[in-house]
């Protein structure tokens, strides 16, 4: 239960108007920073809603496939320009921008979190980081500015920002599949 | 029996053995070059002080920013590096009962690389080819050997970080489901940021190496400051990190006590290795081409390090009070009397965490926009490094030696020898004190940093300074008397104290101490997230200066 009071303090944090507007006021830390924080935001409140409501979870997101598949629409759907501009533009859309990745994505990425087989998570893995080598060369390769709040240097920068991203989750996939983690583990004789 | 013994050598051999001969060749080597280059570098300072003091003028073959370029380079790279590999590969002999040949092969080719790079550093310096000050960072520009030299270093240093990445995972493969000895996981994270943090700083030097040699005309000085501070300041913390190894785990010891919660102190040392690298943002706040929002957002980066310092200094008191309680000390404050001021092995890092109280405080006030404006590039900040690296960090090497050296060199720390540690502990205080504290105050009233004449022609603002300069002469002078008894009390212990054992002290858990979970060693995943939040932090700004880079700089040489 502490864990869901800390997301809601830091919820409140985010949407307190000069964080927001400083983090709104970079393209990559809006994308990279605060609607990340938004999600994790929502991994932790999710536990007040998983103790309450234990029954809706087991009933709607038994294998955590459905709660897996609703935060990835949630979260390619913030990842659309049009859609960021719209939240800088109209105060009902920055409204469903901090709902949704709070309340739908995080929530939901936390109750799917455990229940996912190994495949759908390694499904899930690779599908991230290759969004992150697609998204990184698109912003780089664009030459026309996307986003009306943005210039287009920003837009670089949020494609260098999300290869990096890319990188790094490259290197944990391969030491993840390399290294057997077995190794290390104790062995009963 | 025989199984008995078996399982002994296997398990801890240096039960048997002893301090381990050919490892403590090693460290002890390391050590050799670390308090050479403490005797070279303070005599430095001390030259430096005086002719600040203006009560000497140095001979016009050995000017001011050579003895400068020197003295950092030598105390603030060579010996802070030599003293931390020669203590984190004696914690790694220890703590895995022996160093594995190759490692120890690597360790020995990683100081030919780093006495080799040094050598050539110090030559161009002495022949006036390179004193562009310790940072080096252009438009000031070097002989290309000298930039050759720092590859060398660099090199030793990787050298170092996989020898310590091989014996760390042959460990673990070997002690299945165990996590590592608490000494070893520190070294795990000295080395990871050792490695991280030179990324950086060689991919500056690769670039100024031919822009020096006149191959190519010009570079980002921006991006060059901005990749040495990705160095320079995770090398602060990597001291820090060193020093912490030894209060947490070997100070409980000293004072007769056990170490704090183990998990807390994994946790510590993975914040350390997370948070690190950003950190170096703060020392560029004045910097143009980073601009306002992106600075206000890097303080977060840099003030997120007083977490685990904050973490540490708690615990530590926590464990002095329940020590000195368990000792008999009553009352709101008896616990304090209860702890062996008298032993240098404690006095000296216990006075090296005192001093970084005022330490932090003084990063805080750096850390921080609008005091910056204020301290920056003045006396403040030499002050501030002062405290930091010369008394949190040093006098914590020193105490190390108290114990460390006769250990490894099989002799004894007499009690006269613990004495005149316990003389040299004060006198480094007191000079450190004098020099320190008057250079914040002469920062704080404007007087510059590296700069050898400060008169202005006169100006009544200048000498106002002129008072406080005549103080760092004097805190010089009584610190290179501290050298002095340091270095000789260091070579004293390896070659001449009575022979004999030492004790290695490590603290013990306590009894009720939970067990350590596993998950502490995931290093992939540490590494993982560092680079994380080095991409968070660096993209941005990285970007921004290349794409809107100015001209670029000629090679340009002051001197």
């Amino acid at each position: 239960m502490k864990q869901a009071i800390y997301g809601l303090i830091l919820f409140t944090f985010l949407a307190l108007p000069p964080v927001a507007n400083l983090l709104e006021s970079i393209m990559i830390m809006h994308m990279h920073m605060q609607m990340p924080l938004l999600v994790f935001a929502g991994f932790l409140i999710a536990r007040f809603f998983q103790l309450k409501f234990p029954q809706f979870f087991e009933r709607w997101n038994a294998n955590g496939v459905p709660g897996m598949l609703l935060f990835l629409i949630i979260w390619l759907y913030w990842m659309v320009p049009r859609a960021m501009d719209e939240a800088l533009t109209s105060p009902f859309m920055e409204l469903f921008k901090f709902f949704s990745l709070t309340f739908l994505a995080g929530i939901a990425l936390r109750d799917s979190w455990k229940k996912l087989g190994n495949i759908e998570f390694s499904i899930m893995y690779i599908f991230f980081t290759l969004k992150f080598i697609i998204m990184g060369y698109l912003y780089l390769a664009i030459e026309d500015q996307i986003c009306n709040n943005y210039l287009i240097i920003e837009q670089k920068t949020l494609g260098w920002g999300s290869l990096a991203m890319a990188v790094c989750f490259v290197i944990f996939g391969f030491y993840w599949h390399f290294t057997d983690q077995s190794e290390y583990q104790k062995v009963d004789l | 029996m025989e199984q008995t013994l078996k399982e002994t050598k296997r398990q801890n051999p240096k039960k048997l053995l002893g301090v381990n001969t050919e490892d403590a060749k090693v460290a002890l080597s390391y050590f050799t070059v670390a308090f050479v280059s403490l005797l070279l570098g303070g005599i430095l300072g001390l030259l430096q002080g005086l002719e600040r003091a203006d009560l000497i003028q140095l001979p016009s073959w050995l000017n001011y920013y050579q003895v400068l370029t020197a003295h950092g380079l030598l105390l603030l790279v060579v010996f802070t590096a030599t003293f931390t590999i020669g203590y984190q590969f004696a914690n790694l002999s220890h703590s895995f009962g022996g160093l594995l040949p190759k490692v120890r092969k690597l360790a020995w080719i990683g100081f030919g690389l780093m006495v080799f790079g040094v050598a050539l550093v110090t030559v161009m310096i002495i022949l006036n080819e390179a004193s562009v000050l310790y940072t080096f960072y252009p438009p000031l520009a070097a002989h290309p050997l000298f930039y050759v030299g720092l590859v060398f270093v660099v090199v030793g240093i990787w050298a170092c970080c996989f020898g310590v990445f091989i014996n760390y995972r042959h460990w673990r493969k070997n002690h299945r489901g165990q996590v590592t000895p608490l000494l070893a996981y520190f070294a795990m994270g000295v080395f990871v940021l050792w490695f991280f943090a030179s990324i950086g700083v060689t991919i500056e030097v690769l670039t100024l190496i031919p822009w020096s040699m006149g191959l190519v005309e010009t570079t980002n000085v921006m991006v060059a400051r901005t990749l040495f501070w990705w160095f320079g300041h995770t090398l602060v913390n990597i001291w820090y990190l060193v020093a912490t190894s030894a209060w947490y785990v070997i100070v409980p010891k000293i004072i007769g006590g056990r170490h704090f919660n183990e998990k807390l102190i994994r946790l510590v040392v993975i914040l350390i290795v997370v948070l690190n690298i950003p950190g170096g943002f703060h020392h560029q706040i004045i910097d143009p081409a980073i601009s306002t929002s992106i600075k206000f957002l890097h303080v977060f980066m840099s003030l997120s390090i007083a977490v685990p310092s904050l973490m540490t200094a708690f615990a530590m008191f926590f464990v002095f009070e329940r020590t000195g309680r368990k000792l008999g000390g009553k009352g709101l404050l008896g616990w304090l009397k209860k702890l062996p001021w008298g032993d240098v092995r404690f006095l000296a890092p216990m006075i090296a965490m005192i001093s970084f109280i005022p330490g932090g405080a003084g990063g805080i006030v750096n850390t921080s926009n609008q005091l910056n404006q204020v301290v920056h590039n003045t006396m403040w900040v030499v002050g501030h490094f002062h405290v930091t690296v010369g008394m949190s960090v040093v006098l914590t090497f020193f105490g190390i030696c108290y114990w460390l050296i006769p250990y490894l060199s099989k002799r004894q720390l007499t009690p006269k020898m613990n004495k005149i540690g316990v003389i040299q502990t004060i006198v480094w205080t007191v000079g450190m004190t004098i020099m320190a504290g008057s250079m914040h105050i002469a920062g704080l009233f404007g007087d510059p940093r590296r700069t050898s004449d400060t008169s202005y022609g006169g100006h009544e603002v200048a000498a106002s300074w002129i008072s406080y300069e005549l103080i760092f002469g004097i805190g010089a002078t009584i610190l290179l008397v501290g050298v002095l008894i340091q270095v000789y009390a260091v070579f004293n212990m390896m070659f001449f104290a009575p022979k004999g054992e030492t004790e290695f002290p490590v603290a013990e858990p306590e009894d009720n101490a939970a067990p350590v979970p596993l998950w502490t060693e995931r290093w992939g995943l540490w590494i993982v997230l560092l680079l994380a939040v080095v991409a968070m932090a660096y993209v941005v700004p990285i970007v921004d200066m290349i794409l809107n880079a100015p001209p670029g700089s000629p090679p340009i040489r002051t001197w």
